[in-house]
């Protein structure tokens, strides 16, 4: 190229004609340029890579780590790298007016993003089928102070709120707790001592430290004073186990004493992300959903051995038998569908229901008398009634922002816990009729707190509320909030929150066991955290905190007792299912140890005593 | 007669047809012993490519020089066609039938103890040019290692002429390597006749290689559009498209299309405007059909028929077109 300028240069200073010379100059200054007509794309300049790895599910291939730290202008890589499933790339916040923003995928997919930023501040990414999956980039202008995360972010659910609000510090601290592991609350150690590094954050002009976030406190277990019956499974999905390059087990404890009795780690099947359980009604078999991946995995409850993992379809999420017959449905987060299996040791598919396009169900719940499958779907925000035995479905629209768990009533009421809350309220659970098909009300689990400035004035302090059971004697709802860390307890009759327990960093699963001499306790599990809260019932207090990991066990590599999602105590406390297994008592279908269970349960746990209303639904059916 | 010429005879004597003939016929199986190329003729190709890291964490390869000699032994270093980074996709080797490529490559990822390799499709190579790990060929750790370098022999035979993909087969997985993360790249063979078919005013015709103005790589990975630009003008000058880019020609060029498949999905491959034969047969089509590691390359002149203009070319998979799996085909006066 430079020959050729050479030469042309030359020949027109040879000829010597002042005229031509602007002419050939052009010509000479721009013929590379005007050779090539291609415009690149965009170079991205960070990546993050998608996995089923705790913690790391959007990781900066760099560094290991979750966020990426660009300049204004630059492009950053998302990419499905080593998952099982399909995801979504989703924004969960962003900065208010920036360019090609929000980003969402509206289905799961394979699929990958680049994404150009260009208005400095934090942008956050989740997936909407598994949404504390989390990735964050940070667009810095290097001319500010400190690094930039602007002065407001815009929040999925519309609402928009200044980076200075405790909500804002609030979703920060999560966001560094979440993606990383090594500062979870270890119940091994004396105290939780969240210890950030001291970075210049500016939040629009405001410059703070990040170590402004850091928490400490003491860890201190204890076991309730009155014993529970049973047993208590808890999903440690976090645990990294020797043998496996996916994480979790099923960690069983025992009720009586309050010890680990046995993890099922399903090594030879590579169990990826167990999340939530169920089981027969002579307590033979543990279902097990894979919620990072396809299968079902059932597996013997006294040995542990895994009998199967069946393809079932994209992250299925939860899974629930029909207390009439034993059959399974189990919801299919990555789909729009509900499976309907055959129990006993080796399910099988006969037959899946539709819950609408863009669904993806996520917690559901079967009702007592096994007619119903009630669906959340997180991705329509909205509510299916499934008719088990018709296969019609109906569907209650505009439920709320990610409709993540429900629970039927004995009566015709369900709850659902709405992640992102219903616009305007942050955190909410919607009261759906099923008889009517209508959404009754919305009740605001954080009525009592102020999100800008922090202030709690009463009971009803839960952020991003998940799993929502109601107690087996329908009086309360208890609901497990992630952002706060807050267990709600709210009064059915009332429909307010009346207590607000504290719960830890990721609280996320809930279920009922029953309590030695009457009553019932509620099991709370934390993601990010490896105790196990017992709430009692009667009185609405924390009776216990109960400890997941095993010390003892060389197998566990990393996270041990982390991950609490699914809980499933046995017996089964909820009406509609303990009177099945109870009619089978003294029949040689239950093991001595179930029977033993049985035995120790008053007749109000064992359903003797039913409402009016509960012996007429089971009639009906 | 010096030493080195007698023990060349006295080999080409051992491997004479004469003695096969006399040792092995008797034996019923006699074990298969590849037809012998004719490398003579064509050009010899001294690379050295580098593996290295990108600023996102992603790998790709990288140029760090390209010499050919030809047949009548003159030399032309032609590094400078080249960027002087890693690039995804890797740099477009160009031969012709005929040619032999001994390329070095080395291992430059900091911090690891992973060996990289290449393993190239289309071409002729021997076991140890597999570019794979012994656990796979049975003869060799065919990769680079951090500060040990690996040379492997690459033969453009007769019948060899296409577009072909190079890929790692060995970094962080040997069973996968990483083509995933970034490192593949493009070996185009050129026919030793000088011509391809291509669809021409309509007609089917044969057009001169020598003709084709710019070459225009495109890998489908994902929901991404991966280009990288040769430009014949400019003497094989390559520019680097990165993602989903625009691709420009003046309205009648002949230029040629390299669509190249990688990953899990499948695609279409469609661009707006332009047909152009399916290769080997007589079928017109302006949509293919491209899976993992499965390729078309096609001519096309410019805006024919239709004129200038944006032309889109994107993949025709609507989930993927959602994500924005797209481009820009820029026919410009």
């Amino acid at each position: 190229m430079n020959k050729f300028r050479k030469l042309t240069t030359a020949i027109a200073v040879s000829l010597g004609t002042m005229s031509l010379t602007p002419i050939v100059s052009a010509e000479t200054a721009s013929s590379e340029d005007d050779v090539i007509l291609s415009v690149p794309g965009v170079m991205p300049v960070g990546a993050l890579e998608m996995t089923d790895e705790p913690g790391r599910w959007f990781k900066d291939p760099t560094d290991g780590d979750s966020l990426v730290v660009v300049k204004p202008g630059d492009a950053v890589l998302i990419k499905m790298t080593d998952v099982n499933a399909e995801h979504t790339i989703t924004s969960l916040l962003w900065q208010p007016g920036a360019a090609k923003f929000p980003v969402d995928q509206d289905k799961p997919s394979s699929a990958s993003v680049t994404q150009t930023f260009d208005k400095p501040g934090l942008y956050v990414f989740t997936c909407k089928v598994h949404p504390y999956m989390f990735g964050a980039v940070v667009v810095d202008d290097p001319n500010t102070e400190g690094l930039d995360l602007g002065s407001e972010i815009q929040l999925v659910t519309g609402a928009k709120v200044p980076t200075t609000s405790d909500i804002a510090k609030k979703l920060l601290r999560t966001f560094f707790v979440a993606t990383t592991p090594s500062l979870w609350r270890d119940y091994s150690k004396p105290n939780w001592d969240l210890k950030l590094p001291s970075i210049p954050l500016n939040l629009g002009g405001t410059v703070i430290s990040l170590d402004a976030l850091n928490v400490s406190m003491p860890n201190k277990l204890s076991n309730p004073a009155t014993p529970g019956v049973g047993e208590v499974w808890v999903n440690a999905q976090f645990e990294t186990i020797k043998g496996k390059s996916k994480p979790g087990s099923a960690t069983q404890v025992d009720a009586a004493n309050w010890t680990i009795k046995k993890k099922v780690k399903g090594v030879d099947i590579n169990m990826n992300n167990p999340h939530n359980m169920w089981t027969d009604r002579s307590y033979k078999y543990i279902y097990q959903t894979e919620w990072f991946d396809k299968r079902l995995v059932t597996f013997d409850r006294e040995t542990g051995q895994i009998y199967g993992a069946l393809t079932v379809g994209q992250s299925p999420s939860h899974v629930m038998s029909r207390p009439s017959d034993d059959s399974l449905t189990v919801a299919l987060n990555g789909e729009d569908r509900v499976l309907k299996l055959t129990g006993g040791k080796h399910p099988t598919a006969q037959d899946s229901v539709n819950t609408g396009p863009n669904s993806g169900p996520h917690g559901h719940h079967v009702t007592h008398d096994g007619k119903y499958a009630l669906t959340p779907n997180a991705l329509a925000g909205s509510v299916s009634i499934v008719d088990l035995d018709s296969g019609q479905a109906s569907t209650v629209p505009n439920v709320g922002v990610i409709p993540i768990a429900i629970w039927g009533d004995a009566t015709d009421k369900a709850y659902v816990a709405n992640l992102l809350g219903t616009p305007p309220l942050l955190s909410t659970l919607s009261v759906i009729d099923i008889k009517s098909k209508q959404k009754i009300k919305d009740i605001d689990l954080a009525a009592d707190y102020d999100p800008i400035s922090g202030k709690t004035t009463g009971e009803a302090y839960g952020l991003l509320p998940i799993q929502t059971p109601i107690s087996p004697d329908g009086k309360y709802v208890v609901t497990a909030n992630t952002l706060s860390a807050t267990i709600t307890i709210t009064d059915t009759s009332t429909h307010k929150v009346v207590k607000s327990l504290p719960c830890e960093p990721g609280c996320h699963g809930v279920n009922f066991g029953m309590k030695k001499g009457g009553g019932y306790y509620a099991y709370v599990a934390s993601k990010f955290a490896n105790d196990l809260i017992v709430v009692d019932m009667d009185k609405l207090e924390v009776a216990g905190r109960v400890m997941l990991a095993d010390a003892k066990d060389a197998d566990i590599v990393g996270n041990n007792g982390m991950g609490g999602q699914g809980v499933l105590p046995l017996p089964v406390a909820d009406h509609g299912w303990i009177e099945q297994t109870a009619k089978l008592a003294g029949s040689g279908q239950l093991s001595a140890e179930v029977e033993s269970w049985l035995g120790a349960l008053t007749t109000a746990q064992r359903g003797i005593e039913l409402s009016g209303k509960i012996v007429q639904s089971e009639g009906k059916h | 007669m010096s030493l080195s010429c007698i023990l060349r005879r006295t080999s080409s004597f051992l491997s004479s047809p004469l003695l096969l003939a006399i040792f092995f016929i008797p034996i019923a199986q006699a074990e298969y012993v590849p037809a012998k190329t004719d490398s003579v003729s064509g050009s010899t190709h001294r690379i050295t490519l580098r593996a290295a890291p990108l600023p996102s964490g992603q790998f790709g390869y990288q140029m760090v020089s390209h010499k050919i000699q030809t047949a009548g032994g003159q030399t032309e270093d032609v590094t400078a066609r080249y960027s002087d980074k890693p690039t995804i996709p890797g740099p477009a080797i160009v031969m012709t039938e005929g040619d032999v490529a001994e390329i070095t490559l080395e291992n430059g990822i900091p911090n690891t103890d992973q060996p990289v390799s290449l393993h190239v499709h289309g071409v002729h190579f021997d076991i140890r040019s597999d570019g794979t790990m012994k656990m796979l060929n049975g003869v060799a750790d065919e990769a680079a290692f951090p500060g040990k370098p690996y040379t492997y022999k690459w033969t453009a035979a007769p019948g060899t002429a296409g577009t072909w993909p190079y890929h790692d087969h060995t970094f962080g997985n040997p069973m996968l390597g990483a083509e995933d993360k970034g490192l593949f790249g493009t070996l185009i063979v050129n026919p030793r006749s000088g011509k391809v078919p291509a669809l021409i005013n309509g007609k089917i015709e044969d057009v001169n290689v020598g003709d084709i103005k710019r070459e225009f790589v495109l890998w489908m990975h994902e929901t991404t559009f991966w280009g990288m630009e040769v430009n014949n003008i400019l003497k094989g000058k390559q520019v680097p498209l990165w993602t989903n880019p625009t691709v420009g020609a003046r309205l009648g060029e002949k230029v040629r299309f390299h669509v190249i498949g990688l990953g899990t999905a499948f695609h279409t491959f469609h661009l707006h405007g332009h047909r152009w034969l399916n290769p080997g047969t007589t079928h017109v089509v302006d949509t293919v059909n491209i899976g993992p590691i499965s390729r078309d390359t096609f001519v096309v002149q410019a805006g024919e028929g239709v004129g200038t203009g944006d032309w889109h070319f994107h993949c025709h998979v609507i989930q993927h077109m959602q994500a924005g799996m797209m481009g820009d085909f820029k026919v410009v006066k």
